[in-house]
């Protein structure tokens, strides 16, 4: 049990990160993390939302009709983003406006679907909360990398505390979504550096000079 | 597999159920997000007749000391009277197209309609940190105790937002239009 959960931790944190190494949740990463804040609270709202959904399907597993699962997943997970709609609204209006639809767009982000089909399904319930949990959080990790970026170089602030002490110019360009592109493109190019396995570059060369032998071989027929 | 009776009812009750929960959720805290809705409203009112109340008792005792709101054509119109019934400004909705979407707010101007108040947003979907920044005091306090004189609110009144050309020029236009719109209903009288 402990080993499965020190899998399920690593696997999303790191070897499986779903938006490193499975770019997933892309759309919602242009739209919100320009400001930590908002980054923080969408991550904590997504952590909550997948957890608690691949709780309720992993639960329900055995239950479901396989040709409506989806459109079950669907319902449960809209649920419990509704509920978190309705929670900020009530409690914290003003980063609820903040957030303005992309909570409500936690519904369509493909990492909880993906858990729910890929995992869920096929696990108990209690692994499969934690698996989710992970994934959200391995989600969340990456999304304040990002966001600590824009933010410190499209605001010269850190959780809204400015730090641009000698009031360098800001970068307009990291407060727009394309900006988390770029940094997306650096992080995914940085992880899969440090994780694939270092490749002579042996057997392309071999099939290289084959392939020029042969057609040395050609030329030379050619030519006699 | 399992049979189509099975399949309906299965969807039928689990549609059933986190319908419920739903509903159970949203009865609960509809009353807590209405009372948010309308203290926000209420503060924008408040905030462009140039009153900024702290807490939210007191933005509801003083929306309901000095603000009576009037019908004029179909518009409210949310006028602040003094203790002695004496009028001291209008307030209005304004709204109109921004860079993203709609831009909605609150206008006040005052009693003898010479000086724009203030201004205020409730709702717009400008880019966060840019156009979004007409949230920001620096940027509304701008509008206080401008002139309102026979041309429009320029950008020679007001400074835009650096990197958000756009949404400054959306708003002054719809604060022009609100003015343009509201004033002769005033000469009417109320």
């Amino acid at each position: 049990m402990i080993n499965n959960i020190r899998e399920a931790f690593f696997r999303n944190l790191w070897t499986e990160n779903q938006v490193v190494r499975q770019i997933l949740g892309i759309c919602s990463i242009l739209a919100v993390t320009n400001l930590m804040v908002n980054t923080l609270v969408m991550g904590l709202g997504l952590m909550f939302v997948i957890s608690l959904s691949s709780l309720t399907i992993s639960a329900l597993r055995n239950y479901i009709p396989h040709r409506v699962r989806m459109i079950v997943q669907t319902f449960i997970i809209a649920s419990y983003v509704i509920l978190v709609d309705i929670f900020l609204k009530a409690n914290y209006p003003e980063l609820s406006r903040a957030l303005g639809p992309y909570i409500g767009l936690i519904i369509t982000n493909c990492i909880i679907m993906g858990r729910a089909e890929a995992f869920a399904q096929k696990n108990t319930p209690f692994i499969s909360m934690l698996d989710g949990l992970f994934a959200g959080l391995g989600y969340t990790i990456v999304l304040m990398m990002i966001s600590f970026v824009r933010e410190l170089l499209g605001f010269g602030s850190i959780f809204g505390v400015n730090v641009n002490f000698l009031q360098l110019d800001t970068w307009t360009i990291m407060v727009m979504p394309p900006a988390a592109f770029f940094i997306i493109g650096v992080m995914i190019w940085v992880a899969t550096a440090l994780s694939t396995p270092k490749q002579t570059s042996q057997p392309a060369v071999q099939a290289l000079s084959r392939g020029q032998q042969a057609l040395a071989n050609q030329q030379v027929k050619a030519g006699n | 597999m399992k049979g189509y009776t099975y399949t309906i009812v299965f969807t039928f009750l689990i549609s059933a159920i986190l319908t419920t929960v739903l509903a159970v959720a949203n009865q609960y805290y509809q009353p807590k997000i209405q009372r948010n809705e309308e203290v926000a409203f209420k503060r924008a009112v408040l905030y462009v007749l140039d009153i900024t109340p702290e807490t939210e008792d007191q933005v509801e005792t003083v929306f309901a000391q000095s603000i009576r709101a009037h019908s004029v054509d179909g518009a409210e119109v949310y006028v602040r009277e003094g203790q002695d019934g004496q009028i001291q400004g209008y307030a209005v909705l304004m709204y109109g197209s921004g860079v993203w979407g709609s831009i909605q707010g609150y206008l006040g101007v005052s009693a003898d309609r010479r000086v724009l108040l203030g201004i205020e947003f409730i709702a717009h979907s400008e880019t966060p940190g840019l156009g979004g920044r007409i949230d920001e005091s620096t940027y509304k306090e701008q509008f206080r105790g401008v002139p309102l004189l026979d041309r429009p609110i320029s950008d020679g009144d007001v400074d835009g937002i650096t990197g958000a050309t756009g949404t400054s020029n959306a708003v002054l236009r719809i604060v022009n239009n609100t003015i343009d719109q509201l004033l002769p209903k005033l000469e009417v009288g109320l």
